[in-house]
């Protein structure tokens, strides 16, 4: 295995932890601390992207970090995007909400994000994963009592996942027990591990029925860094690192009902948003469709299906985080949160914000000329052709969304405004800049997106080769319907 | 590509904070449909002379992912330069309207902006090689149609009114993303620009069905003819090229692009001809009960449109291409005169030497008066159609959606679920009244 230059994923790591330190003690500096700890992981995740896509196809583990971190096409992306999206949340939060406690926060949770993006290790990753939802289950970001305990039951079965993988490992004589590498195809730990497994995705990831804690969050917790929290997809990455890899054919043998979860899901989300009322709650549901729908693609087992989940979670990232931030402004500028039970008319003073809001919804409910376009259309032809019946509702899940995004959208920037929101400012500069290098980048890449899907094709490529050529198969009673499904 | 670069010159100048004048955005519009419409006459002249039934342009892949490519192929051909001649004109001429139209008004380029991408997606529809590119244009014709029925967003009614559209078209799209999907499925490609991919009967039922959903809801038939009085809330320029010449003639179009795959199905042409039918006749008898001219020329296009339709579901192919041509001309001349309908009636009459004869009078009148009443009622409800979809579609949704949001709360308490919501703009306005009214 090839190395990186330099130990990049601990610099990415280590630079918000300390700036998440110094935010903590310095109050007055929390928000510049923020930015230079976002923009330092921003620096060294870009490098890292740049050192993968030279080394074409490899891994490359860290120099002098003992086998704690690896990089590869996989999550390279995901560092360099988790990176920029907590700097443009950190640049553009309204001042109330870059208080010491939440910036620092924030930065802790970019660093165990980023942490278990770059795991090589199943101890580091387990760490990770429970370190980076601590702000969601103890503070600062606690709402109700769901999101504490969907998270902690999710941090409790990976835990002990990990822990009979590593039992089961050692007891078959593996040498490096804890190494993500070492996994491959083993099967280790059995059928209990790889449930526990599922539940911790299911729970982090909000599947249906354990979908409830995203909106409460959404609506109790400070929204900005409750989106980026979501926009982790952790659950999404766990299967791709570690279920895939371990579990090869009995994960292609239980797909099918997981994947069916993952669109009764998209469809429950969008159905919900149908008549809800709150801006915070119809964004987080809308946020679970299609969150669902990057899960529904990953279990597809086609290249296009897994293309499409990996370029759907840069789309959902991006396009939530601008809709939540321009949610967000709104509120701080009016001084409430909002229901979608009037026209408000706020567009006639945010035209700015206004248009913001519609080309980010837009582009996560799939409009041609944004990213989301290819990436909605990838998905449904992975979906569409592993499971027909059951894949026709993801276009329908798309419709729906769509409809309840522009009702949203109606009802917070049309119609007639009212007296009282007079003096509401449209969007200040560094909140324009953040903000249209947002849409630009959504509609760049949807004009060309060619770049970006093959990015994620090298990475798509590799999750499917797990299928394809599994080292061994312990699990063979699942060979019949794994081979039945990859001759699809 | 010009319309779209221009939507996106102009949108990105905006959000950056310059508005362009208005007769800087009127020349620029004039100059460049000018010449596209140079560069389509060219076109045909090339076609004409080089005695191909088409020319093609590949573009290359616009993304590939192991077998699946998507391939951006334009294509111009006999059925194709008609349309994209349509629209590089009325266009243009919609753009020199609305400059005296619109003059001064506060979304004036607003208006623009969304014309730009209207044409831009409406030349990607009609010179798309494949049905997978008719998607993108389609769906952008779509989005600019809604945007433009509430434009004048300080009212209720427009909002509203697109919220349906927007709703009633996403419904529809899946039809063609489906078909679209399924034209892969069967024939690897969703590729036409080497003729039409064969099917099965079975196959092309199927495809045809789906397609046939996407028409009908882009071109109003029955079942979804309920948007198209709501549509005529947008400015009548937009209502002038929307809805009575390009966008509701762009389900004609799809259909009469994919006619080879009608005409493999018996079940899908006579679905064709039996929505047309259907629409012909609803349409007949509710514009006769319409108030108001735009709502009455939207009737007789949807009218129009079902006869279009019928002809395509019997295999006519120049036929149709002939009646929509000569249909969106007259249809846009008599929407743009639309506001002036009163001067008209007017000048009429003077110069009639004030005797002009009543009209009205029609056959029902030979109908048994319980039928009229009956008939009357039901036209005037547009013939329960929007009732229909309500009670069969909405209402149940909303049910359901009901229902899931208390499932959604088990497990909450009320004081939870209390704590849990902050105080929203509403109840905000409610106390500020409140204090106001002391």
């Amino acid at each position: 295995m090839a190395d990186l230059s330099f130990p990049l994923i601990s610099a990415a790591v280590g630079i918000p932890l300390i700036a998440a330190a110094v935010a903590f003690t310095w109050d007055t500096r929390a928000r510049l601390a923020g930015i230079l700890g976002a923009a330092g992981a921003t620096l060294c995740s870009a490098k890292i992207l740049l050192e993968v896509n030279a080394a074409v196809g490899q891994r490359l583990a860290e120099p002098w970090a003992f086998g704690l971190f690896t990089a590869d096409s996989l999550n390279a992306t995901f560092l360099l995007l988790y990176s920029l999206l907590t700097l443009g949340v950190v640049v553009l939060a309204p001042r109330r909400d870059t208080s010491a406690r939440i910036t620092g926060a924030t930065l802790f949770l970019l660093a165990a994000t980023l942490s278990a993006y770059g795991a090589d290790n199943l101890i580091v990753l387990g760490a990770a994963w429970v370190l980076s939802a601590l702000p969601l289950i103890v503070a600062p970001f606690t709402g109700t009592w769901r999101p504490r305990a969907g998270l902690a039951v999710s941090c409790l079965a990976l835990l002990v996942a990990i822990g009979i993988i590593v039992q089961s490992a050692q007891s078959g004589g593996d040498l490096e027990p804890f190494s993500l590498a070492s996994l491959q195809g083993h099967n280790y730990g059995g059928s209990a591990a790889f449930a526990l497994l599922l539940i911790a995705i299911v729970c982090r990831k909000g599947i249906f029925p354990a979908h409830a804690w995203i909106e409460d969050a959404a609506e109790a917790g400070p929204v900005l860094p409750v989106c980026l929290f979501i926009n982790g997809h952790l659950g999404g990455f766990l299967l791709a690192r570690v279920v895939i890899p371990d579990f090869p054919l009995v994960s292609l043998g239980a797909f099918p009902i997981l994947s069916d979860l993952a669109l009764l899901t998209a469809l429950y989300a969008a159905i919900r948003a149908v008549a809800e009322t709150r801006a915070r709650r119809i964004l987080a549901l809308l946020v679970l469709s299609q969150s669902a729908c990057i899960l529904a693609g990953l279990e597809s087992a086609t290249q296009e299906g897994i293309t499409g989940a990996l370029v759907h979670i840069i789309v959902v990232s991006v396009a939530t985080a601008g809709l939540f931030s321009v949610l967000r402004l709104m509120e701080v500028r009016f001084g409430r949160t909002f229901t979608a039970d009037h026209y408000l008319g706020l567009g006639e003073y945010t035209p700015r914000l206004a248009v913001f809001f519609v080309v980010c919804g837009l582009a996560l409910v799939g409009l041609p000329g944004t990213l989301g376009f290819c990436s909605e259309d990838l998905l449904i032809h992975g979906t569409l052709a592993s499971h027909p019946q059951i894949g026709l509702l993801l276009p329908v899940a798309t419709a729906m969304n769509a409809a309840s995004l522009f009702r949203l959208f109606s009802k917070l920037f049309l119609g007639k405004a009212r007296g009282t929101m007079q003096g509401i400012t449209d969007a200040l500069p560094r909140e324009r800049w953040v903000l249209t290098s947002i849409v630009v980048f959504i509609v760049a890449a949807g004009l060309m997106p060619s770049r970006i899907v093959t990015l994620r094709t090298n990475a798509a490529h590799a999750i499917s080769q797990l299928w394809e050529s599994p080292k061994t198969s312990p699990s063979a009673q699942y060979a019949p319907a794994a081979e039945t499904r990859l001759s699809r | 590509m010009a319309p779209g670069a221009l939507f996106a010159l102009f949108s990105f100048l905006w959000l950056l904070g310059w508005t362009p004048p208005e007769r800087y955005l009127t020349r620029v519009t004039a100059v460049v449909y000018l010449l596209s419409s140079v560069i389509v006459a060219g076109l045909t002249w090339s076609l004409y002379a080089s005695g191909e039934t088409a020319i093609t342009i590949s573009l290359g892949d616009w993304f590939v992912v192991h077998n699946y490519h998507f391939p951006l192929e334009l294509m111009a051909d006999r059925l194709s330069l008609p349309f994209l001649a349509l629209t590089v004109i009325l266009v243009g001429l919609i753009g020199q309207f609305s400059a005296t139209y619109l003059h001064q008004d506060p979304g004036f380029e607003r208006f623009y902006i969304l014309l730009h991408l209207f044409a831009f997606g409406a030349l990607v529809v009609f010179a798309a090689g494949s049905f997978d590119l008719i998607i993108v244009g389609w769906e952008m014709v779509g989005l600019t149609s809604v945007l433009l029925i509430s434009f004048f967003n300080y009212r209720r009614g427009p909002v509203e009114n697109a919220l349906h559209v927007f709703v009633v078209y996403r419904a529809c799209d899946i039809g063609l993303i489906t078909a679209a999907y399924l034209l892969h499925h069967f024939a690897e490609t969703s590729s036409f620009v080497n003729g039409m991919p064969h099917l099965t009967d079975g196959h092309a039922s199927l495809v045809g069905l789906f397609l046939l959903l996407a028409a009908a809801g882009k071109s109003a038939q029955v079942p979804f003819c309920g948007w198209l009085p709501r549509a005529m809330e947008g400015p009548t320029p937009s209502s002038a090229i929307f809805y009575g010449a390009l966008s509701i003639h762009a389900g004609a179009y799809l259909l009469l692009r994919s006619q080879s795959i009608l005409l493999a199905s018996t079940t899908a042409s006579v679905a064709v001809i039996a929505i047309g039918t259907l629409t012909a006749i609803h349409s007949t008898f509710v514009g006769r009960t319409c108030a108001d001219a735009k709502t009455s020329l939207a009737c007789a296009s949807l009218a129009q449109l079902g006869v279009v339709f019928v002809e395509i579901g019997l295999g006519f192919t120049w036929l149709p291409v002939l009646h929509i041509l000569g249909h969106a001309m007259v249809r846009t001349l008599q929407f743009l005169r639309a506001p002036s309908m009163l001067h008209d009636y007017h000048q009429v009459h003077a110069a009639s030497g004030g005797h002009l004869e009543k009209t009205g009078r029609h056959y029902d009148y030979y109908l048994p008066e319980p039928v009229r009443i009956w008939l009357y009622r039901m036209a005037m409800d547009r013939g329960h159609l929007d009732t229909l979809l309500e009670n069969v579609f909405i209402q149940p949704l909303l049910q359901l959606s009901r229902g899931l949001a208390r499932l959604d709360r088990i497990g909450l308490t009320k004081s939870e679920g209390a704590a849990n919501v902050p105080p929203t703009i509403h109840t905000t306005l409610r106390a500020d009244e409140g204090v106001r009214n002391g």
